[in-house]
């Protein structure tokens, strides 16, 4: 079970990533737990995830939550600008898996 | 940099992400910039927020074209998510000018 979490500054324009990642996820029948979180949680979150993209209007947070991220081994990077610009499911689930060494 | 996109090539849901994501690069870069004020790296400071008007350029883009949209009769669906991103933009774009004149005060001072 891949367990991504993806956070934003409401958690709302991740949610609807979330789905489409999710969708992409099932697609190629992997088991993967993706969910949504506002900037607020994010650090509260993040031990219970394999790994944590951010949306851009965080990446100013990007060190601080890596900082973080180090502490239970997570890695956190700010979604693929492209990727989010489009809503691409597929490339941030694949970025995802990238960031956990898995592709 | 992303390369100027025509609306007519996107979904509605892709024209909010846009918005968004141009917004947000924006608004990361108007905070970095304070703080790289804050560290003494002006020149930094002034290139980040010259490159987060940059951004906004490119929400501006969208938003131009959208608007453009409906002054010629076509309707836009109005949802949550498009008032979210109208709501991304119009913080960043306020961030933007309060930012650009704290920083002229902060100049002046510490000249």
């Amino acid at each position: 079970m891949k367990k991504i979490l993806l956070a934003c500054s409401s958690g709302m324009s991740t949610s609807l990533l979330v789905t489409k990642m999710s969708e992409h996820a099932k697609s190629i029948g992997d088991e993967a737990e993706i969910w949504a979180v506002g900037q607020d949680r994010a650090k509260k979150e993040m031990e219970n995830a394999d790994v944590v993209l951010i949306g851009p209007q965080m990446s100013f947070l990007k060190k601080e939550l890596q900082g973080e991220g180090e502490k239970y081994g997570v890695p956190v990077d700010v979604i693929d600008t492209v990727a989010y610009g489009m809503a691409d499911g597929k490339k941030a689930y694949e970025q995802a898996l990238n960031l956990m060494g898995e592709q | 940099m992303m390369e100027k996109l025509k609306l007519e090539n996107l979904t509605t849901e892709q024209i909010n992400f846009q918005l968004i994501s141009h917004s947000g690069n924006a608004r990361s870069k108007i905070i970095q910039s304070l703080r790289e004020y804050r560290e003494g790296n002006t020149a930094e400071s002034e290139n980040l927020l010259a490159k987060a008007e940059e951004d906004l350029q490119g929400a501006h883009d969208i938003h131009f074209q959208m608007v453009q949209k409906e002054a010629s009769g076509e309707k836009t669906d109005i949802s949550l998510l498009l008032m979210h991103a109208e709501d991304h933009l119009m913080s960043t774009v306020t961030m933007k000018e309060l930012v650009r004149e704290m920083l002229e005060i902060f100049k002046k001072r510490d000249d």
